[in-house]
């Protein structure tokens, strides 16, 4: 990876609040014409953020000027492959090939141009070709990360999930610690509805990552998802696990729990009283209610009429 | 420069004269053949006031701190990276792609 000019290179888990904010400053201040446009790309490289239009938009604004161009030095690759899978992303393949081949005079034979080429044969839709480059590319060098990835990606892309777990099945095998890729799994399995396998793959994540709240929250919604009072127990731990995570802030992880212990009261119905007092939460309830109020007053006051309703039915 | 940085330097000033003195009072001890138990008072309330005001200028001086608590209002997650190793292409947007020329 190319050295930026940016302040925040290290590898990312999660955006925080601070950088969102950031973003969304730097976003609108160069929407309205003001500088730091180098600035809010490199932040939106390094923050791994979706934002294809803006960035091919103000890149090309960029790349398109000669002297901003010049400006940048060696940058300036580093913003032709950014602009060039933004432009894809959008469907501007001219803008693409345009940066590739710009890409291809300085750097003839690179493999990180050969995987740029591979993916402009995927955004054109040429599976097939696309396959190919990619077989031949592995051939060079069978542990690229990138091409299992990008794989996985195509059989994703050609609607056949099943195909696409099993690659990545595979490829998990060989790179365990791959993060991403557990992520991606369970996203596959959850378009399958194949719950048990997801709440897996969420568990690997939190393993691994047991300080990125948003993972207990999924392996919360997923547990919620499957039901049984057992799984909406854990669900509701999971929920808390959030709330404590984030400070508080989360709104999802505060209604969970609130369902949370409105589903255990509906499935315990049956039970004897002593069991019933051990799995609920009054107080978890409560303080939860009442954060999600307060959050809303802060929020959307127009909105806190029906939030107070809804969860004063969840309490009965 | 700033208060607090004028203070700092004044406290190690203070803190070296304080040294200087003890190993003053030391030599001066050697010449009356005298047990060295402890620097003399002035210069133990020189060193207390060389220390808080040390102190006072390394908290003041570096400027804001930042928070280290990962649940704090700045440091919370609000979004994961989002997972540019698996992106596809063929989303509803590619119907609408925006007009760019490019000149290079």
């Amino acid at each position: 990876m190319l050295v930026s000019s940016s302040r925040i290179t290290r590898a990312r888990e999660m955006v925080t609040k601070t950088e969102e904010t950031l973003l969304n400053q730097l976003e609108n201040q160069v929407d309205n014409g003001g500088g730091g446009t180098w600035e809010y790309l490199c932040l939106i490289r390094n923050l791994k953020v979706r934002r294809s239009e803006k960035v091919l938009k103000h890149g090309s604004s960029i790349l398109n000027d000669q002297k901003k161009r010049s400006a940048l030095g060696p940058d300036e690759w580093t913003l032709n492959e950014q602009v060039a899978i933004a432009a894809m992303d959008c469907q501007c393949l001219g803008v693409a090939q345009s940066c590739i081949k710009a890409l291809q005079t300085k750097f003839p034979g690179s493999k990180r141009v050969g995987r740029l080429e591979a993916l402009l044969l995927e955004a054109k839709g040429l599976w097939g070709e696309a396959e190919e480059a990619y077989a031949s590319l592995l051939e060079d060098n069978p542990l690229d990360q990138a091409i299992h990835k990008r794989r996985v990606a195509i059989s994703k892309a050609l609607g056949k999930p099943s195909i696409a777990i099993e690659l990545l099945n595979k490829y998990l095998e060989l790179f365990m610690a791959d993060h991403d890729a557990w992520r991606e799994l369970a996203e596959l399995y959850l378009s399958l509805q194949m719950y048990k396998q997801a709440a897996f793959c969420y568990e690997e994540l939190i393993l691994s990552q047991p300080t990125v709240p948003l993972y207990h929250l999924a392996y919360a919604e997923v547990l919620y998802t499957i039901g049984g009072v057992e799984n909406i127990i854990s669900a509701r731990k999971y929920y808390a696990a959030t709330v404590d995570l984030t400070g508080g802030k989360n709104t999802r992880a505060l209604l969970g729990i609130c369902l949370c212990a409105s589903a255990i009261a509906q499935l315990s119905k049956g039970r004897n009283k002593e069991d019933k007092d051990a799995t609920a939460a009054p107080e978890l309830h409560s303080l939860a209610a009442a954060a999600v109020e307060k959050e809303y007053k802060q929020k959307a006051p127009d909105k806190l009429q029906l939030i107070s309703s809804a969860l004063r039915i969840l309490k009965t | 420069m700033n208060l607090g940085f004028l203070v700092g330097v004044f406290g190690v000033l203070i803190l070296s004269h304080a040294a200087y003195s003890t190993i003053q009072y030391r030599g001066l001890l050697k010449i009356m053949e005298e047990e060295f138990s402890r620097p003399p008072i002035n210069v133990i309330l020189e060193l207390i006031i060389g220390l808080a005001l040390c102190m006072w200028a390394a908290l003041t001086f570096p400027g804001k701190f930042l928070s280290i608590h990962p649940d704090s209002d700045e440091n919370r997650a609000v979004s994961l990276p989002d997972n540019s190793d698996f992106m596809i292409f063929n989303h509803r947007g590619r119907l609408f792609p925006p007009q760019i020329d490019m000149k290079f």
